[in-house]
């Protein structure tokens, strides 16, 4: 079989419209890998940032829920990372080892710490509702196995973001203490998920080629654009007010108009590079868990091998 | 020997398991699989595989812990709207329907087995 050239490959490309079956060119299958890797990545790194608010739980009901969410979020990384081996660029072992060396890259908004439980909402809600938005745009991606495991993460997503403006509502409804405190995480989070879309897309360095070949179906613009026209209202609904910077307009035809040079974006590339302290403390402390379980998956590789080798039971015997 | 037969009606779904035949080995039971159990019922494919081989732990031995209720795992349990959100509003639907669809199994399931018990014997083609 003929490698896929760009320009065939480009004309073909739409939702589902290549598998492991098409013999595609590295250039679509190192772009996908990075996409992918960096999603799975996130979904590590996220589900990280919450696990010590299932022992922070004010209540078991949040607590069953947020180890719900965990354990969902984990998984969602395995399928992330299966998607992405089918590529055949890097095997999912090469990009948990990069997670945990410091060279994979994830989302900006999991590189800060979260340490109160009035700042949960913050990820739970708006980070994951963000988040939520962008993965059913994916579900139209050209790399099949990618809009598959959306399917599976769209289905389980929406109990996560009910969960996160159910715990905004609490706080929000609650005592004047607790409407000040989940206003100041607002207003602390509320930059860094400006900028979960990333950069304009003129400025964004791999939009053109992925959205050429269909992996990415809807440009970071436009995502922010129907983001904010969703979760804007339900900030103000909950009383939350914006902060005064990064100023954003509301133009006419309801479109809001993000004041860019108002957003950290020193910052955000400092993130992108993992560079950022906050963050490298979280890859740190995930290689850390990593390693004290590792006894774990050796016990179960030896298992594996083991049972290979004695004799598979005989059907006719 | 007997061999206990695994029924999937369409591609995609579980096999579930729908009765047994007795044969000497793997090719006979599948041909008294066929006859038996996949003539009757819609079938898709079937799997065989001797009764020795099956594992099992049952209440006696082990606590499941699968009485748990689990409701907070569903959108649906958290009463904030889901309206607002195209995406939330699928996911909380996607939700519901498959919910609807393990209840219409359980009940299909259990129906389906009690029909099967007693076709035991292999030359009833």
């Amino acid at each position: 079989m003929v490698t896929m050239d760009i320009d065939t490959l480009t004309e073909r490309a739409g939702p589902r419209q290549f598998g492991p079956k098409d013999d595609l060119p590295e250039e679509y299958r190192k772009a996908a890998t990075r996409m992918i890797q960096f999603h799975a990545n996130s979904e590590i790194m996220g589900a990280y940032l919450e696990r010590p608010f299932i022992r922070q739980a004010p209540s078991l009901d949040r607590k069953l829920a947020f180890s719900a969410k965990v354990q969902d979020e984990i998984g969602h990384g395995q399928l992330l990372y299966r998607a992405a081996e089918s590529l055949g660029i890097k095997t999912r072992e090469q990009m948990l080892d990069e997670l945990a060396n410091g060279e994979g890259k994830f989302l900006n908004c999991f590189h800060y710490p979260m340490t109160e439980w009035w700042e949960t909402p913050m990820i739970g809600f708006f980070v994951d509702g963000a988040a939520m938005r962008r993965q059913a745009t994916l579900k139209k991606t050209s790399w099949e196995p990618y809009a598959h495991a959306m399917d599976k993460i769209c289905f389980e997503e929406g109990f996560h973001i009910k969960h996160g403006e159910s715990i905004l509502r609490e706080l929000a409804t609650g005592s004047r203490k607790e409407q000040k405190l989940v206003q100041e995480a607002f207003e602390e989070w509320w930059p860094r998920i400006l900028q979960f879309f990333g950069p304009t897309d003129d400025q964004s360095t791999h939009h053109d080629f992925a959205s050429a070949v269909g992996l990415k179906t809807m440009g970071n613009d436009e995502l922010r654009q129907s983001f904010l026209n969703a979760y804007l209202p339900k900030a103000r609904k909950y009383g939350l007010e914006l902060p005064e910077y990064p100023r954003i307009n509301e133009g006419e035809n309801g479109r809001y108009e993000v004041v860019e040079d108002d957003l950290d974006w020193d910052e955000f590339w400092q993130i992108a590079k993992n560079d950022f302290e906050p963050g490298r403390q979280q890859i740190d402390s995930r290689r850390a868990a990593r390693e004290a379980v590792a006894w774990v998956r050796e016990s179960m590789e030896t298992l594996g091998s083991g049972s290979n080798n004695t004799d598979t039971p005989q059907a006719a015997d | 020997m007997i061999w206990e037969v695994f029924r999937q009606e369409q591609r995609g779904k579980y096999h579930t398991h729908c009765g047994n035949v007795h044969a000497p080995d793997k090719e006979m039971a599948l041909m008294f699989a066929q006859i038996q159990h996949g003539r009757r019922r819609p079938t898709h494919s079937l799997w065989v595989t001797p009764r020795d081989e099956i594992g099992e732990v049952d209440a006696e031995e082990t606590r499941f812990g699968g009485t748990t209720d689990k409701s907070y795992r569903w959108a649906s349990t958290f009463n904030t709207d889901e309206d607002f959100a195209a995406e939330i509003a699928a996911s909380q639907r996607e939700q519901e329907a498959a919910e609807r669809e393990r209840a219409e199994q359980d009940g299909g399931a259990e129906r389906g087995s009690d029909a099967e018990q007693g076709a035991e014997e292999g030359e009833s083609a």
